[in-house]
């Protein structure tokens, strides 16, 4: 058989053992998002080697979508770190055997503990599953490794159905993307927030600036030349007096006024919000979520200009455009 | 039947071995049956392939059957063929070998083996099951083997069991598996087919095919009459039986070993019969004689090259430690 027929051998093999578990999806998942939903803990994953490996993705989607979830290794669970582990808990455990003997010792002490369990496995009979509040059946026909060297069928299995459960649970917590990007960390948006102000700012040729004094006219051509919907207003000395918004401006016109020959102090708003260059990313969203502003200037303790912040680069401005506070991706 | 007594993982296609004047070579198969026991989940009796059971006897299929009941004793499921070429002749056969185990008063556990199309085409054959299931206790395990069905004189039109008469037969209480022969598509309509049986286990008929995916309930392996204790270890990795798929130091050179040492073997005996293994094993002292002793140039060298390939791999064969 030549390679690309034994590429769609395989894919065909894993593909079949993910429709395998379409008609066999029944009550007991229901019995086990139900679970989760009531518990007042955490949902711990637990599983040796590749299962291992499932189990530590299949929890971090939980963690990203809402549900406070971590993992346990088996192994160092009988070495003390059992004691993560309260009866509030539910401990998820995947062995496609439902045999591994690590598993098995630990699972009657979590029972013991009062923790409810609920089970991935292919062994529907197996000690695992005897000692289990609710089993999902995640077993398939074969594997498409040979030899049994690595499992595949059965961990793309039961990948797929941590992913169904984690699913799931989004759409009962009615989880949002704004839900999303909170318990995201480890994502593009968690790490721009976890960044500097002063890594993220406008500064120097980049940072609209006009002096007080200046026409609004200017002040137009100097918030269109530098694209980010606002100018700083500043003195001689460049310490900030106000800030000039597209908003600023739209109000103005609603007041039927001659802006373009007023000066830029008649229609800015003076003493803007601002923050330190050292301060988090993170900080100054929080600071534009609170006053509602998409604009925020870095400012030393003399009231200095260093710099400007807009709300888009805060958030990643390819994923997101202004359109009424919400995000569109 | 409880299903755990179901065997899941090894199940030897035993070698049939004969005496010269016909009858069971009792010692030879007790030499064989014993050496292959710590290593499988089930034996496989008269089978169509290495148990030539398309050509034996009644007496003979009663025989071996009687023997290895007394060598086995009880320690593991044994798997009997019992088709022939007539619903008649099967329905005998079935009473013969039943009246072998009461006569024993025998309590372990045994399962009938058939291959329906060999001899009843699909029509009628869940009622053909329910009659002839009523007669005994013991459970069955069918056959689906188009090959085997095609080789007849007068074949059927269909050579495969109807994916939808496989689900009314899986509901039948005392068929509980299939030995599966064909198409990768064919057997996942199988395994829709029954899904609803959460008991009811298809193996693998096609041992190259469990060594290239297996299938995680076991394969019929004809190999393991040579090579018992390197397929265990695949088939145990394969069907994660010891629960521990951890990687302890040198487990895949392990397994690539007998991975490597089974397909040595098989790409030389893939195109001999029972006789061909039957030679081997007359050759390393353990049956008596070969059947149909092949004396061509060419069976001779590739016996001593089976052999050869077992010496060389004796942690995975269990003839040295026996003799």
């Amino acid at each position: 058989m030549g390679v690309i027929e034994q590429v769609k051998e395989v894919l065909k093999i894993e593909a079949q053992g993910i429709l395998d578990l379409v008609d066999r999806v029944g009550p007991e998942f229901e019995d086990a998002v139900k679970m989760i939903l009531r518990s007042k803990g955490r949902v711990i994953l637990t599983g040796m080697g590749k299962s291992g490996l499932v189990g530590r993705k299949i929890s971090a989607t939980l963690n990203s979508t809402g549900t406070p979830s971590l993992f346990m290794h088996p192994a160092e669970a009988i070495h003390g770190d059992l004691g993560m582990v309260t009866r509030d808990d539910i401990v998820l455990a995947i062995s496609n055997s439902g045999n591994t003997q690590e598993i098995n010792k630990l699972l009657p002490i979590i029972k013991q503990m009062g923790a409810k369990i609920i089970s991935f496995t292919g062994g529907l009979n197996s000690p695992m599953a005897n000692v289990s509040d609710v089993i999902i059946d995640v077993g398939v026909e074969r594997e498409a490794c040979p030899m049994g060297l690595v499992p595949t069928t059965s961990t793309t299995a039961t990948l797929a159905m941590g992913d169904a459960l984690a699913v799931v649970l989004i759409k009962l917590r009615q989880f949002s993307q704004k839900d999303f990007k909170k318990f995201h960390p480890g994502g593009s948006l968690g790490e721009r927030l976890t960044t500097k102000v002063k890594e993220v700012m406008f500064t120097d040729d980049h940072m609209p600036v006009v002096r007080a004094g200046s026409l609004v006219k200017d002040a137009i051509m100097e918030i269109d030349s530098k694209g980010i919907g606002a100018t700083v207003v500043v003195d001689d000395e460049k310490r900030i007096l106000g800030i000039l918004t597209d908003g600023d401006l739209r109000r103005a016109l609603i007041g039927q006024k001659d802006i373009h020959n007023m000066k830029v102090e008649d229609v800015m708003t003076v003493a803007p919000k601002s923050i330190d260059e050292d301060s988090s990313a993170a900080e100054a969203l929080g600071i534009m979520e609170l006053y509602g502003i998409t604009h925020l200037i870095v400012s030393d303790r003399d009231a200095g200009l260093k710099g400007v912040l807009h709300l888009h680069d805060l958030l990643g401005r390819e994923d997101f455009k202004l359109n009424g506070g919400h995000a569109v991706t | 039947m409880a299903a755990t007594q179901l065997p899941k993982g090894l199940i030897v296609d035993l070698i049939t071995p004969l005496s010269k004047d016909g009858g069971i070579d009792g010692k030879g198969l007790e030499r064989h049956v014993k050496g292959l026991m710590p290593y499988v989940q089930a034996i496989f009796l008269a089978g169509p392939y290495m148990g030539e059971g398309t050509g034996l006897g009644p007496d003979q299929r009663e025989e071996l059957f009687h023997k290895t009941l007394l060598i086995v004793q009880s320690r593991l499921p044994v798997l009997v063929w019992i088709s022939r070429a007539t619903d008649e002749e099967t329905e005998t056969t079935l009473l013969l070998l039943k009246k072998r185990i009461e006569a024993l008063k025998y309590a372990g556990p045994v399962l009938w083996v058939d291959t329906p199309l060999y001899y009843h085409s699909n029509r009628g054959l869940e009622s053909h099951y329910k009659k002839i299931s009523s007669l005994v206790e013991e459970p069955f395990v069918l056959i689906n083997d188009p090959v085997l069905v095609r080789g007849k004189d007068q074949p059927l039109k269909r050579i495969n069991i109807r994916t939808s008469i496989l689900k009314g037969l899986a509901s039948i209480e005392s068929i509980k598996g299939l030995i599966f022969f064909g198409s990768l598509d064919r057997s996942y309509n199988y395994r829709k087919a029954v899904r609803s049986c959460i008991d009811f286990r298809i193996y693998d008929g096609d041992e190259s095919r469990f060594l290239e995916h297996p299938s995680l309930n076991g394969v019929l392996s004809k190999g393991a009459n040579l090579a018992p204790a390197a397929w265990k270890t695949i088939t145990a990795s394969s069907l994660n039986l010891n629960g521990n798929l951890e990687d302890y130091p040198d487990r895949m050179r392990q397994i690539l070993d007998a991975g490597r040492y089974l397909n040595d073997l098989k790409n030389i005996y893939k195109g001999y019969g029972p006789g061909f293994f039957k030679q081997v094993l007359s050759k390393t002292g353990l049956i008596e004689h070969p059947a149909s002793p092949d004396d061509s140039e060419k069976c001779a060298g590739d016996v001593e090259r089976i052999i050869g390939l077992m010496e060389e791999h004796r942690n995975y064969t269990s003839f040295k430690t026996q003799s």
